[in-house]
C-alpha cells in the first residue's frame, strides 16, 4: 500500500496533513496510536520545513506514505534551501525543569518514534527518509 | 485519496477554563500543535505571569500534541516551579502521555489518571 500527496509550506497546511493520515487510518487499519505517532514525526518535519526554510516564496512538500506488514516507510522531499534536521543536537531530557530548554524536541521525538531517519540533499531537494517498525503486526 | 470537506475543516483546540476554590482547571479539547500554540500560550499567559492558584491541565479530551504545545506545557512547568503553587496534569491518552515520557517531562510533571485524582491530591 502507498500514497503520495503534496502541501504547501505553510503551517495552515498541517491540517490537510492530518486529513490525509486521518484517511490513511481507516484505509489501511492502523491503530489509534500508531497513527498518531505517525501524524506526530510528519508534524515536527514538516513544521522544521516551514520555519526553518524559505518562508517568502511558496514552496511544495510532497509526502510518499507506503506500509508492508511490518513496516512503515515516510519520504519527505522539498525544494527549499538545503536543511538536514537529523543534524540538530538533541535535548537533554534528564535536566531539571528550571534548566530544560524547548529546542529540537521536536527531531528527538522523531528519532525515538522512527527505527531509521536519513537526510540526503539531490538535485537541489532535501530528501528525508524514515522508517517505522509495525509491532502490532510482527511481535 | 479524497478528503471529505468535513475532514479538512480547521477545528482550533478549544479550552475550558473552571475556577475551582483553590485550583484553575484548563480543560484542553481537540489538537495542541504549531496551529493551536500561540492561541492556547495567550490564554495561559496571564495565569503564568503571577500564578494566585494551583494549576491544572486537564488532558481527558486532547487527542494530540506536538513539540509546540510542549513548549507551551513547559513554560507553565517553569513558571510554576518559581511559585508557591502546584502545577499538574491528567487524563492523558496513551499516546499523549508517550510524548511526555519521551520528552522527560514525565520527571518534572506529576500526570494523575484523572480530575478527581489531581483535586484530591491538591487537597492534601
Amino acid at each position: 500500500m502507498n500514497i503520495s500527496f503534496q502541501i504547501k509550506n505553510k503551517l495552515t497546511e498541517l491540517v490537510t496533513l492530518h486529513a490525509h493520515l486521518k484517511n490513511m487510518q481507516d484505509d489501511w487499519a492502523i491503530s489509534k496510536k500508531t497513527a498518531a505517532q505517525i501524524n506526530l514525526v510528519l508534524d515536527e518535519l514538516v513544521t522544521n520545513i516551514i520555519e526553518h526554510g524559505d518562508s517568502e516564496n511558496e514552496h511544495i512538500i510532497e509526502i510518499d506514505l507506503a506500509r508492508t506488514d511490518c513496516e512503515f516507510s515516510i519520504v519527505i522531499t522539498d525544494d527549499g534551501p538545503p536543511f538536514d534536521p537529523t543534524l540538530r543536537t538533541p535535548p537533554d531530557t534528564t535536566l531539571p525543569v528550571e534548566e530544560r530548554q524547548c529546542g529540537g524536541l521536536g527531531i528527538h521525538l522523531v528519532r525515538n518514534l522512527c527505527s531509521h531517519c536519513n537526510y540526503v540533499r539531490a538535485n537541489n531537494k532535501n530528501i528525508l527518509t524514515l522508517k517505522k517498525n509495525l509491532q502490532e503486526k510482527c511481535s | 485519496m479524497q478528503l471529505t470537506r468535513e475532514s479538512v475543516q480547521n477545528k482550533p483546540m478549544e479550552t475550558t477554563i473552571t475556577q475551582k476554590s483553590d485550583a484553575t482547571i484548563f480543560s484542553l479539547c481537540g489538537r495542541l500543535d504549531s496551529n493551536s500554540a500561540p492561541q492556547f500560550e495567550k490564554q495561559v499567559q496571564d495565569f503564568l505571569a503571577s500564578p494566585g492558584t494551583h494549576l491544572v491541565f486537564d488532558f481527558d479530551n486532547l487527542d494530540y500534541i506536538s513539540s509546540a504545545g510542549l513548549r507551551v506545557i513547559l513554560n507553565a512547568a517553569k513558571a510554576y516551579k518559581a511559585s508557591p503553587y502546584n502545577f499538574i496534569a491528567c487524563s492523558m491518552q496513551d499516546h499523549v502521555l508517550e510524548v511526555f515520557e519521551i520528552s522527560g517531562f514525565d520527571t518534572f510533571i506529576t500526570i494523575h489518571p484523572s480530575i478527581d485524582d489531581s483535586l484530591s491530591a491538591l487537597k492534601e
